[in-house]
């Protein structure tokens, strides 16, 4: 084996081994803590770096803002637990199911896979119009779609139990290992996204659309299929999240939810895959510090609830404002940027 | 000599990363007719818009009648006296000609300055009369061009730009816009003419500069520059772009 | 359905159509200028039904001034958004004032939050709104002859504004080409400025109609009004002010006749719906009913 060729491969890609190594040391580091709660908070942020790479997957490549992501998320979480409940269970927890759905009963993980390709699916079948629009009526109608997902998902009672709360068991069903690893591997496969062939042409398409429609790029198509695969990612982790938290309805997957995602793709930089851990990180980091303030400012007469979300808002301004391209600068953090840190220190000794 | 109005002194101007125009460098002197020619994209439109202030310079100032103007938005720049008509025309279509041309005097709100300077306008340009409640999209080309340059020449500009002024039109028209050039002049207005119609727009400038990819490659006497067309390997394109026009 | 009845179906829907009108005119009076979908626009409501509550509960004032205070304080409020979040922003993509417009709504939701109470409140009104009105038969709430009426007025107010003074002429000269407009000596923070401030006018007009209907205030009062003024938008044509007017008119029709007519088992699913429809609108007449001067999106 050629060691130089490795070498090379291995600094062209420092990036997402740089990644992959600090989420294992996050991860370890939770692990060693044993902390329920903050193993908690570990398993919610992975299952939130799993939405935020998908959702960067497209939004990055593309630079079409579509909101009805997180529709499709909540597509997924609902198919998931639907197909992984025991028939009994789903007796008792949502009894005006339609029998035939009541019936289905698969394995977790196989469930898990329905709940992302059925979304895929949703997505395939709805999605190939709007991927023809762009700027603000492009916007509207992702907009639209996602209220006519969450109207679905809130009002159906007999599939998704209606505005009440969907119980899906007493205790989480995944756990901190198959969160985290997964979280990896959606990580590595958005990192690698970004340099394949779909992801290349997504790209051109976002920087000139009809250059790269001249040159052969079928700007609809190359949108479309990463779209779903895009949605595809982010049902994985709905399903990932309604098996965790176990309780939810159509409302945890709307606006408040995409709100968190996109602060973070915004703070990160939507470009880069980097960015968009490093501002996930930030931002996670960040709320839960904000969190643990909150009680205590209610003890002194304030209702502080919300607080984090108008710091997270102005911090969004502001870096809309001030850093459009986010902590990371629309690039990659790797080898080189660390060399290029060192440099200054290197002529100064 | 005569009094120098505007200095453009070596700016740069880039579209993102793309350089347009490097180093640039143009006078005009009051009263002057000055020609910029070049081929397309040449940098020409950018100069013109970089001049009113739709896109500013990296690097390099631009002084007006003693005030640096580079920089400044391109409402302040239109008030401090220069008018630009842009290519295309980029008349207001749904506007009538009537509002058209009040849009012209924006900055300007006495009613009977603006009446008196609609009846100058009215006997240039004697169609406007007739189309005066019309939309302006509903003009004919040459009618919008004119209807353009009056929008333009309203606001009594101590400079006025016309960016393509012949741009599609018909020879008939052509002709009259030429005239109509002229005619200005010899009113005594300052006017920088950007042109693809190289030929026709020599003939009738006091002085001349050709652009070519950004950079300035001649600056001088109409004359001389269409004596050295004749010759020059870059000006064959030239000719050829102005036949086609 | 007997004539009466069909008459006061038409009172009816034109009340509502009145509101929803200012509702999508005022969305569609910053969209024409900025290129902006202003997502903070249901928030200039919401915070015209607080001052509304504020003055119920603080200070008893006549119903003339604590109207007038609502207004100016939701036009206040859209001159500020575009002061201080969306002039740094001009000239950049329209993604970046969209989330900046998202954001603006998030924080005034949560001051509201925090500062009153997530908890919907009661917000007093004047009872002639509510005065049942019997004109030969036709029975229907003095409400909707005052949407109407005001939203009349309001639109006659707007089209002199438009058509006869210099800063109509830019504005509209500006929603049509908004560089040559500032070419011509018209300042871009005059006229967007202006606009938000017509936007927030309105929003402040149909925060006292919202009132009069609802009777109630809460952090996301904003969100309802908000869709109705999108999908009235997107069913009359996003670039014409008369567009917007059109499609309130039609969308209140809509939302009157699905009421009427719509099995009750499906009536949750109204507005899903309407967004079907609006998607359905923007995939195969993007332009909407009324054209407008529909090109490319740009962003002053």
């Amino acid at each position: 084996m050629n060691t130089l060729a490795v070498k090379d491969w291995l600094f062209r890609n420092s990036t997402i081994l740089m990644l992959c190594v600090i989420l294992l040391l996050f991860g370890a580091f939770f692990w060693w803590l044993n902390n329920p709660a903050l193993e908690h908070l570990f398993i919610v942020t992975c299952i939130t770096l799993i939405f935020v790479m998908g959702f960067q997957l497209f939004m990055g490549n593309s630079g079409i803002l579509a909101w009805s992501y997180i529709g499709f998320v909540g597509i997924g979480a609902f198919v998931s637990a639907i197909c992984s409940m025991t028939p009994q269970l789903k007796q008792m927890s949502v009894p005006i199911m339609y029998p035939w759905l009541q019936n289905i009963h698969m394995p977790l993980p196989l469930a898990l896979l329905v709940g992302a390709l059925f979304s895929a699916l949703i997505a395939a079948i709805v999605v190939w119009p709007i991927m023809r629009l762009t700027g603000a009526v492009g916007v509207i109608t992702h907009f639209a779609l996602l209220i006519v997902i969450n109207v679905l998902l809130v009002q159906w009672a007999q599939v998704t139990n209606g505005p009440r709360n969907f119980t899906v068991g007493m205790r989480p069903l995944v756990g901190f290992w198959t969160v985290l690893i997964s979280a990896l591997v959606i990580m590595v496969f958005v990192y690698f996204f970004k340099q394949s062939s779909l992801g290349l042409r997504l790209r051109a398409s976002r920087d000139d659309r009809f250059s790269a429609s001249t040159s052969g790029v079928n700007v609809v198509a190359v949108r479309y299929f990463a779209f779903i695969i895009s949605c595809a990612i982010g049902a994985y982790g709905g399903g990932l999240m309604a098996h965790f938290i176990m309780d939810f309805t159509g409302h945890t997957f709307y606006m408040a939810e995409f709100f968190v995602i996109l602060s973070m793709i915004v703070i990160g930089g939507p470009m880069s895959v980097s960015g968009v851990f490093f501002g996930l990180i930030l931002v996670a980091a960040g709320r839960y510090g904000l969190r643990q303030f909150e009680p205590f400012m209610t003890g002194y007469g304030f209702n502080m609830t919300g607080t984090t979300e108008i710091i997270l808002s102005i911090l969004m301004i502001l870096f809309l404002i001030w850093k459009p391209y986010g902590i990371s600068g629309g690039k990659e953090f790797g080898l080189e940027t660390i060399q290029g840190w060192l440099k200054p220190l290197k002529k100064g000794a | 000599m005569s009094q120098r109005i505007l200095t453009v002194d070596n700016i740069s101007v880039a579209y993102d990363a793309v350089k347009a125009l490097n180093d640039f460098s143009l006078e005009v002197n009051k009263g002057e007719l000055v020609t910029l020619c070049g081929v397309n994209g040449a940098g020409k439109s950018t100069a013109l818009k970089t001049i009113a202030g739709v896109l500013k310079p990296t690097s390099g100032t631009i002084d007006f009648e003693g005030q640096i103007i580079s920089g400044k938005s391109p409402e302040a720049i239109h008030k401090m006296g220069i008018s630009l008509v842009p290519e295309g025309r980029e008349i207001f279509p749904s506007l009538t000609v009537a509002e058209n041309l009040r849009l012209g005097a924006f900055g300007r709100f006495k009613q009977s300055d603006f009446n008196a300077d609609l009846e100058d306008m009215f006997t240039l340009f004697p169609i406007l009369k007739e189309r005066y409640r019309q939309a302006g999209g509903l003009l004919s080309g040459g009618e919008q061009q004119m209807l353009a340059i009056a929008r333009g020449l309203i606001s009594r500009p101590d400079l006025l730009m016309l960016d393509e002024p012949s741009l599609g039109l018909s020879p008939n028209m052509v002709d009259s816009i030429f005239n109509l050039i002229q005619s200005l002049k010899a009113r005594g207005i300052t006017i920088l003419l950007v042109e693809q119609n190289v030929e026709r727009a020599l003939q009738i400038a006091d002085r001349a500069y050709l652009l070519s990819t950004g950079h300035l490659v001649f600056a001088g006497d109409p004359k001389e520059l269409e004596r050295e067309m004749v010759t020059s390997v870059y000006l064959g394109q030239q000719q050829k772009e102005g036949a086609r026009s | 359905m007997t004539l009466p009845v069909f008459l006061s179906f038409i009172v009816d829907t034109l009340g509502l159509g009145s509101q929803y009108a200012l509702l999508a005119l005022g969305l569609v009076v910053v969209y024409g200028i900025m290129g902006l979908v202003n997502f903070a626009y249901g928030e200039y409501i919401m915070v015209g039904c607080y001052v509304l509550y504020l003055i119920g509960l603080y200070a008893n004032l006549p119903w003339p001034a604590a109207f007038a205070l609502a207004i100016i304080a939701a036009a206040l409020l859209g001159l500020l958004t575009e002061m201080i979040a969306f002039r740094p922003l001009r000239g950049r993509s329209l993604d970046a004032l969209l989330v900046t417009s998202f954001a603006i709504s998030v924080i005034l939701q949560n001051v509201f939050l925090i500062g009153i109470s997530p908890r919907y409140k009661s917000i007093p009104y004047p009872a002639f709104f509510d005065r049942r009105i019997d004109i030969f038969g036709v029975v229907t709430s003095l409400r909707s002859y005052i949407f109407i009426a005001v939203t009349l007025l309001l639109l006659i107010a707007l089209t002199l504004l438009m058509k006869k003074t210099v800063l109509g002429m830019a504005m509209r000269a500006a929603s049509e080409n908004f560089v040559t407009a500032r070419l011509m000596g018209v300042p871009a923070n005059l006229v967007i400025s202006s606009a938000f401030l017509i936007s927030g006018l309105l929003a402040g007009v149909v925060a006292i109609f919202w009132t009069a209907k609802e009777g109630m205030v809460g952090p996301t009062s904003g969100v309802a009004p908000l869709l109705i003024a999108f999908i009235a938008v997107v069913i009359g044509g996003m670039h014409s002010l008369p567009g917007a007017v059109l499609g309130g008119y039609v969308y209140a029709f809509l939302t009157n006749a699905l009421g009427l007519w719509l099995p009750p088992g499906l009536s949750p699913f109204r507005e899903a719906f309407m967004f079907v429809l609006v998607i359905l609108f923007l995939l195969l007449r993007p332009e909407g009913l009324i054209r407008g001067n529909y090109t490319e999106e740009r962003v002053g």
